[in-house]
């Protein structure tokens, strides 16, 4: 039997959903890369990752053209929901504690490997949150300054001018 | 002062360096620190956390589907009715598109809901026109008539009372129960009707005076741009008098009213004896004329008897004139036109300019409430605005103060 035939589906809705999906495809690596470098944490990244996407797609008739590029609209609700996940979290730090696997090394990592990395992460651990939430936009979400920019709300050179500064901090944390 | 301090053009070409790496996948820069850097950039880049297989699939699954809402759910039910309600409005938009109309319709019926309940009541053509008045109670209830009629006793006559219709009796005297009584009444009503239903209320005087059995002595009607208006005089039969007001007053809206009365039963009783004295006298000169023995004194005797029988047709005369003048009730009927050209049933069929005239009014005074309304509304818009734009750097930081 015909797909067409056996379940039509309005065009306008079935262009919206091409359109959405492909935004899924483009994105979801590195959606899922920023929420759990934010979370460090692959099971609740799975999660707020999931919830993005969901409120996205149910929020995708707000999407505003002339407000900045899909994909940094989409990274805003990602933050959303990631920092809504980190305040849920803190109220509930003092019960338990997440485990923070995201730093796990798998068994192909050799030990030169494992040991960039460690000096990675420990460069990272010396910054605050928001230097953090920037090298995430930019190096895990794959953003343009400009896109970090329409996600933290400041402009274009701000948003460059501290990712240097924050980079460049990082530099010197790897050195340290 | 640190080993490196970039001025904003190393900061662009640092910046640009990292940018350059992230597309090549690979360091190229000579610069020592520019190289390290890009070095980090794909090293961070690198690091980055990659979603599983089975995660991936799944949402991937959940993409192509819709997110579809779990059976029985909350958002479930209300997404089948959203979704019933659109089928069976398909070409409404969306909430968030309606909401500047919602709130343009709400700014405009605030102030008619403020008119409405200022008014105590939906707007009944204020502005519009003559507003049809009450109608006027001709007929008081007996109690009130028979306190009218000893009123009208007490006072003797030219007892005049505007605004209230005179009591009549089935008798047709003042007081109840008194057939002999003689009330001379005099009515005048002055009824508001539209130019265009002048002539319409005109015959309708003219067929109720005929259906009462009285009749029209004199009417003027005119017609014009001067003015429009009537006169008619109606004698009405007293006893229909009470159903003939009812009548009239059915015919356009009652302006004004008055009554008077004046009771001439004592002129009438008292005409009534002489005119009997006079007759028992003829009757008695016809007697002795027959038996008188001289030619004078029947001469004597003739002459007195023209002058009792000029006297008897002249009791007999003014008798008549007081049975005509108390059977019968003067009714005046003053027909005017009505200011805005309202019709008997409130509506405006008056002329174009009359017609924007009270649209000019109705819209002042819409606009004067919206004035009242804004003057309310706008300060707490305003003081609404600010709260909820200074709540949202409030929110943000709320939100990003996770990330401390």
């Amino acid at each position: 039997m015909n797909e067409a035939i056996a379940d039509p589906i309005p065009i306008v809705a079935r262009s919206r959903a091409e359109g959405f999906a492909e935004l899924y495809e483009r994105t979801f690596p590195r959606v899922y890369a920023y929420v759990a470098s934010l979370l460090r944490d692959r099971s609740a990244a799975e999660d707020v990752t999931a919830q993005a996407f969901e409120r996205a797609y149910r929020k995708r008739r707000s999407y505003r053209p002339g407000r900045g590029s899909m994909e940094a609209w989409l990274f805003g609700i990602a933050r959303n929901a990631a920092l809504d996940e980190l305040r849920r979290r803190k109220r509930r730090a003092g019960l338990e504690r997440d485990p923070e696997d995201v730093d796990a090394l798998g068994p192909e990592d050799h030990a030169e490997l494992a040991l960039r990395r460690a000096t990675l992460h420990a460069a990272l651990a010396s910054l605050d949150g928001l230097e953090r939430d920037l090298i995430a936009l930019k190096f895990a979400g794959g953003l343009s300054n400009a896109e970090i920019a329409g996600v933290l709300g400041m402009t274009e050179s701000n948003a460059g001018t501290r990712l240097h500064r924050t980079i460049t901090k990082l530099r010197k944390a790897c050195h340290e | 002062m640190s080993e490196h301090d970039p001025n904003s053009a190393t900061i662009e070409r640092e910046l640009a360096a990292i940018d350059e790496a992230l597309v090549a996948g690979s360091a190229s820069e000579h610069d020592p620190i520019a190289r390290e850097l890009q070095e980090l950039a794909l090293a961070l880049r690198a690091d980055s956390p990659e979603p599983s297989r089975e995660f991936g699939e799944e949402l991937h699954l959940r993409v192509r589907v819709g997110f579809p809402d779990r059976a029985g759910s909350l958002r479930d039910r209300a997404g089948s009715v959203r979704g019933s309600l659109r089928a069976a409005l398909p070409a409404l938009p969306s909430a968030r598109r309606l909401l500047p109309a919602m709130g343009a319709t709400a700014v405009l019926l605030l102030p008619i809901v403020v008119i409405v309940f200022a008014a105590g009541g939906p707007p009944s053509g204020s502005g519009g026109g003559a507003v049809r008045a009450p109608r006027a109670e001709l007929v008081p209830n007996p109690r009130e008539a028979a306190s009218d009629g000893a009123a009208g006793r007490e006072q003797g006559a030219d007892d005049s009372i505007a605004g209230r219709a005179l009591p009549v009796p089935p008798g047709g005297g003042f007081e109840p129960g008194r057939r002999e009584r003689r009330i001379e009444r005099s009515i005048s009503l002055e009824l508001e009707a539209p130019v265009d239903g002048m002539a319409r209320v005109a015959d309708g005087v003219t067929a109720v005076t005929n259906r009462h059995g009285g009749f029209v002595l004199s009417s003027s009607i005119s017609t014009g741009e001067d003015g429009s208006g009537g006169d008619f005089e109606l004698r009405i039969p007293a006893e229909r008098l009470r159903a003939a007001l009812r009548d009239l007053s059915e015919l356009a809206t009652v302006r004004s009213q008055s009554q008077s009365g004046r009771d001439v039963t004592r002129d009438f009783v008292t005409a009534q004896d002489r005119l009997q004295a006079a007759r028992a006298e003829r009757r008695s000169l016809l007697r002795r004329l027959e038996d008188a023995d001289t030619d004078a004194e029947a001469e004597a005797l003739r002459a007195r008897l023209d002058l009792v029988a000029g006297e008897i047709n002249g009791l007999r005369g003014q008798l008549r004139d007081l049975r005509l003048r108390t059977d019968y009730a003067v009714v005046m009927v003053s027909l005017v036109a009505a200011e805005g050209g309202a019709d008997e049933d409130g509506g405006a069929s008056g002329s174009l300019d009359d017609a924007i005239g009270d649209a000019g009014e109705l819209l002042v005074g819409f606009a004067g409430v919206l004035v009242r309304v804004l003057a309310l509304a706008l300060p707490i818009g305003l003081i609404a605005l600010v709260a909820w734009l200074a709540s949202r750097p409030l929110r943000r930081r709320r939100r990003e103060s996770a990330l401390a």
